[in-house]
């Protein structure tokens, strides 16, 4: 699951500002991923236009940019995983995966718990603020998701160093 | 903290590299007001300002003004939700967190000036301040997390503003009843909707320990309205909650 493009941001110990910009028609789509041989994401499949309305300007649903081609950054798909990072069961370490500034996907590469029960909890609330992104982009059309949602230290820490061996951050 | 901020800018049309430099910069001053709100504000911080007002090293008089404006919405919170927002009835000393997570993202959402910006949406765990539209004059669209399933949507609202939601599945954070001093579990969860994030963040969380008691104090605030999901999975709102309409 592709999730759309976004800005991270963090109250703590400054993630890159890593930016996209959504233009009109909606962000990329669930289906169009980044093309294997490192170049521009496929033109994303325009989602269904509210009933009643009709662009007026005629811009096919391929001319959305992302902001990275605008800043002149790459588009080759790269993934890495951050250092293990001490958690309140274990120790947790988070890939991920970025074309160009853009984060296209993050989850976890490992969990070392010890076997300890409370972890069933933390993986089903695993990457929760960025499975947001992935309900945003299963859902027609919404933009955010708001819920409390567990967020772990270990975890924004872990993908911190993700980020900076790409040299993101 | 350990709490990911997510901002998305959204243009009507595509950005030259000049605007997107703007935006680059005001980027850069919103992840700074949120940097200090961390500075300022975290109780896992012992140096930080609330900390040692918390610790007695200083008292009201010493605090930055960041911090005596914060407790001053905290009291006007405290008042509109008839006590079930009392940052001073939490253990251990004053503790404003309830409203600061909101008030600092709606502070972070004003540094997008710029005038490429057709709408833009600050995301702070969950509590949302937004303005203007992703795209033709449309609202923002945002999901309520169901508490009982929080990978699945519960509910989609239409969005002018901001939106918090409380829920007693939050992490490491029991919500304390001021009244007895101890947890709470009377909703699945509580959402307000709003103009203000900060208040918004207050009183989700006011109603959420107050359960469906909580929406008359809601009723009468001009602009706000307020969504709770049950226990049992049920719903009961203010009159006007924003629910979206069908797509």
């Amino acid at each position: 699951m592709k999730r759309a493009p976004i800005v991270i941001s963090a109250t703590v110990a400054g993630l890159a500002g890593v930016l996209a910009f959504h233009t009109t028609p909606a962000a990329i789509s669930p289906g169009a991923l980044p093309a294997a041989d490192g170049g521009q994401p496929a033109a994303p499949a325009s989602r269904a236009a509210p009933s009643g309305h009709r662009s007026s300007s005629g811009r096919p649903a391929g001319a959305a940019s992302p902001a990275s081609r605008a800043a002149g950054t790459s588009g080759e798909t790269r993934s890495a995983v951050g250092s293990g990072v001490d958690y309140s069961y274990g120790v947790i370490s988070v890939k991920v995966t970025v074309s160009g500034t853009r984060i296209l996907d993050v989850g976890i590469a490992s969990i070392d718990d010890g076997g300890n029960p409370h972890s069933e909890s933390i993986d089903q609330q695993a990457v929760p603020v960025l499975e947001q992104e992935a309900m945003q982009a299963q859902s027609a059309n919404i933009q955010a998701v708001s819920g409390a949602s567990y967020t772990s230290a270990g975890f924004t820490q872990s993908l911190q160093s993700a980020l900076h061996r790409l040299g993101l951050q | 903290m350990g709490t990911i901020v997510t901002i998305d800018v959204y243009t009507s049309r595509d950005a030259t590299a000049a605007e997107i430099d703007q935006v680059r910069c005001q980027l850069t001053a919103a992840r700074a007001i949120l940097q200090r709100a961390d500075e300022v504000f975290s109780t896992w911080q012992p140096g930080s300002a609330i900390s040692r007002l918390r610790s007695r090293a200083i008292t009201v008089a010493d605090v930055p003004a960041e911090v005596a404006d914060v407790l001053s919405r905290c009291a006007v919170a405290r008042e509109l939700s008839g006590g079930w927002f009392d940052p001073w009835a939490m253990p251990g000393g004053v503790d404003p967190t309830g409203l600061v997570k909101g008030w600092a993202a709606q502070r972070a959402l004003a540094a997008f000036t710029a005038p490429c910006i057709s709408g833009a949406i600050v995301n702070a765990a969950g509590d949302i301040a937004s303005y203007g539209s992703p795209g033709r004059g449309e609202p923002f669209r945002v999901g309520i997390a169901d508490p009982s399933a929080p990978r699945r949507l519960a509910e989609i609202v239409s969005l002018t503003g901001a939106i918090a939601t409380s829920g007693s599945y939050e992490r490491g954070r029991h919500l304390i009843d001021p009244h007895s001093g101890r947890p709470a579990v009377r909703v699945g969860s509580a959402s307000v909707t709003g103009p203000d994030l900060g208040l918004a963040d207050a009183l989700a969380t006011a109603v959420a320990v107050a359960g469906e008691p909580g929406l008359a104090f809601i009723g009468p605030l001009d602009g706000y309205e307020a969504l709770i999901i049950g226990l049992d999975g049920g719903r009961s709102r203010t009159a006007h909650f924003p629910f979206s309409a069908p797509q």
